[in-house]
């Protein structure tokens, strides 16, 4: 895996990919109306009812039959509200209805991951500088090697554990990781500013393991064994779900990466081909679209962060026809054929990198 | 946006509360009670937004944040004009008469909030707005072609400083132009009920017999209240409507404390008037502006930026987006990508025309949120930063 080849296109062509793609966009952000805010209210519902039905199930079931329900709908209601609604509300998707509810500034979802972090990591970092090695904190997360340009280390014999780990816990791993531990190691933050962050990450850690681990549990009384075990298990099938979706946007096989120099003078226009790129797509129903929070558009989000995601069905074979009609890659397969291709490169980079003969 | 011109002071008078059980109850309970439901801690359990949802899926009017008012009559004025006559929650507060409230209402899945007087009794069970349908207004028209009674609007509290004092003086004016009828029509409607026995001219100015709101309810007011002399002025059969024929209609015009509103062309000539003839009786009124497409000036014209809560104000130079204006006028927004992706600078433009830097497009719209690194003052802008 090596830095992304300059474009072939020409200038002229870049700028008419650009004026394409705003038009596809437009298509849709010009006709945005009642159905887009009920299909988002909609899933609030499903995913409060799933709550309320996991929970009860856990609290006050019998058998482990229930309580198997009893997890699988906690965690259903957990994957909605990270996924679809508070992924795809904190990127502003939903800021044109003037809801407050649906504010991206201000909404806070049920995980380890505070807020606030959350929109700087992901929504400032990641989509801006999207595969932007040294830029683009969301590649291997600091802690894997995904390309031959990362400086093979020692610690990297563990890469296969560390991502199991990483997968197990990926709430944990995403809510550090605005913290920047490395950069604070190397004495580019100050302690004042790094002890501010891992603050506000350890206030929201608390939070949810009060409300999963201790209130819960207790509310539940002689059932306190019972629910805490389904509120783990729950948040284990979210986390083992997210890192799977997320880990197939970005660290498949043909996704480009990129030098920061290269991409000091870009265009609006470089600018979608490197997101176009930077992210691949996962086939599937609507219901799989659902539960990934329609990251399995991970293309047509990367190009329009702000459109409502359920709309990203309805955009991709125009932003497909435009990929054939430039020759660019549209990176797309089945979530088994996307993850294999991962699990290939964090193996591979395992490995030091073998010698060149001089 | 209704604003009044006499200072807040002048007119002070105790906001008339509903006090029966139930109300006192609710006012008690819920303060406390959404204070905790704010609570981090508590909202990272439940969110207020889902409590809220939850009451309301219980009965349409209940909530802990917000007034809501059912639809119970739809009363149609004139050809173009309805009133809607509202029973509030418990939340409502009261009014003064000539006070207005918002209304909120979500159309086409986007929330808009207008501004409409009062047209009810203070004090009354129900409130009362009265709508003008406008060819071109977005919610004039979904109030008149959609809403029906029993329906639920979100409104606010009621709002406003164009309102009589508690110690009334001995003559009054109330003055009003077509659709302006209706803040004057609660405080013709609140001086029977408070018993007035001072003496009042209601004046109104309208084309048309058939274009007389509330030609019914006057009548009957104009009956029981010994202290009333209604005058309407029709402009269509008595001509153009002019100070002096004001004048001539209310010779003692000197000496009554006046409370008016209507179109802001017909105000402007009465106030020049009043002005001019330097009239010693305080005049009020309450404008009524509906939301302007601020003309907006060439690329690159300085225009001015004040933030909303006063604590700066500057002038743009050249072309560059707020963001970057802001910041050489020495201020430090919370920012992000600086291109338009990560929302970080969003924030509320209270008024004031902006153009999108990614699409061209100008908007004048009030309290719309904005991205400034990629919004271009195109005239004077209020934000809310």
């Amino acid at each position: 895996m090596s830095f992304a080849k300059p474009t072939t296109l020409s200038r002229e062509q870049v700028a008419e990919f650009e004026r394409e793609v705003n038009a596809i966009r437009d298509g849709v952000m010009n006709h945005l109306g009642q159905a887009d805010v009920d299909h988002m209210r909609n899933m609030i519902h499903v995913s409060r009812a799933s709550e309320i039905g996991g929970r009860a199930l856990l609290h006050f079931g019998l058998g482990p039959l229930s309580w198997v329900a009893g997890v699988l709908a906690l965690a259903n209601a957990k994957i909605l509200d990270n996924m679809e609604i508070g992924h795809n509300v904190m990127h502003g998707q939903y800021d044109w209805t003037g809801d407050p509810a649906l504010n991206s500034q201000t909404f806070e979802w049920d995980i380890a991951c505070d807020g606030e972090q959350w929109r700087h990591s992901h929504n400032v970092t990641h989509h801006t500088y999207t595969n932007i090695l040294g830029k683009d904190r969301d590649l291997g997360y600091s802690l894997l090697r995904m390309t031959d340009e990362q400086k093979w280390k020692p610690r990297h014999w563990f890469q296969p554990l560390a991502n199991l780990m990483l997968a197990m816990g990926f709430q944990y791993g995403v809510g550090s990781h605005d913290l920047e531990i490395g950069r604070y190691k190397h004495g580019a933050m100050p302690k004042a500013e790094f002890k501010a962050r891992l603050d506000r990450f350890l206030t929201k850690v608390g939070k949810v393991w009060f409300k999963d681990y201790l209130l819960f549990p207790a509310l539940a009384l002689w059932s306190a064994p019972r629910v805490l075990a389904g509120n783990f298990c729950a948040n284990l099938i979210r986390n083992l779900w997210t890192y799977l979706i997320i880990f197939c946007g970005h660290f498949t096989e043909g996704v480009a990466i990129y030098r920061e120099e290269d991409t000091r003078k870009e265009t609006r226009g470089d600018w979608y081909i490197r997101q176009l790129s930077g992210s691949s797509n996962l086939t599937g129903g609507r219901l799989f679209h659902i539960m990934s929070g329609h990251l399995s558009h991970q293309i047509e989000h990367h190009l329009f962060p702000d459109m409502p995601a359920h709309r990203y069905p309805e955009v991709a074979p125009q932003i497909q026809a435009l990929c054939r009609k430039y020759g660019l890659f549209y990176n797309t397969g089945s979530l088994f054929r996307q993850y294999a291709t991962v699990m290939k490169r964090i193996l591979t980079y395992t490995l030091p990198p073998k010698r060149v003969p001089v | 946006m209704p604003h009044t011109s006499p200072p807040a002071t002048q007119l002070q008078t105790p906001v008339a509360l509903r006090r029966d059980g139930i109300v006192r109850l609710a006012h008690g309970v819920n303060a406390p009670l959404v204070a905790a439901l704010r609570h981090p801690w508590v909202e990272s359990i439940v969110r207020l937004s889902a409590v809220e949802d939850a009451l309301a899926a219980l009965h349409p009017l209940l909530s802990l944040t917000q007034v809501r008012a059912r639809v119970v009559r739809v009363n149609d004025e004139t050809a173009s004009t309805k009133t809607f006559v509202l029973q509030p929650n418990a939340l409502w507060l009261g009014a003064q008469a000539g006070q207005y409230v918002r209304v909120q209402m979500e159309i086409a899945g986007r929330r808009v909030e207008r501004s409409y007087s009062l047209s009810s009794r203070p004090g009354s069970r129900h409130l009362a707005i009265t709508v003008k349908r406008q060819d071109q207004g977005l919610v004039s028209r979904h109030l008149h072609d959609k809403v029906k009674v029993g329906d639920v609007l979100t409104i606010s509290q009621a709002l406003g400083e164009f309102s009589m004092p508690v110690d009334l003086p001995g003559k009054i004016l109330l003055l009003s132009a077509g659709s302006g009828i209706t803040p004057v029509m609660a405080m013709l409607r609140d001086l029977q009920g408070r018993r007035y026995q001072g003496d009042v001219v209601f004046l109104h100015v309208c084309h048309m017999p058939d274009d007389l709101i509330f030609a019914r309810q006057l009548a009957a007011i104009a009956g029981e209240f010994a202290e009333l002399s209604l005058v309407v002025h029709y402009s269509t059969a008595e001509g153009r409507f002019s100070p002096e024929a004001l004048a001539l209609e209310v010779p003692d015009l000197a000496q009554r404390s006046t409370w008016m509103c209507g179109p802001i062309g017909f105000m402007d000539v009465v106030a020049a008037y009043w002005h001019a003839q330097g009239l010693a009786a305080p005049l009020f009124s309450e404008r009524f502006v509906a939301a302007p497409l601020l003309p907006s000036t060439a690329h690159g014209t300085p225009v001015q930026v004040s933030l909303l809560n006063g604590s700066a104000t500057f002038t743009t130079q050249g072309t560059e987006p707020l963001l970057v204006q802001a910041e050489r006028a020495g201020l430090s927004p919370k920012h992000g990508c600086r291109i338009g992706i990560c929302r970080s600078c969003q924030c509320v433009k209270t008024s004031g025309t902006v153009e999108n830097l990614q699409t061209g497009e100008l908007s004048s719209t009030p309290n719309e949120l904005i991205r400034l690194c990629v919004s271009m003052a195109r005239s004077d802008v209020v934000l809310a930063l």
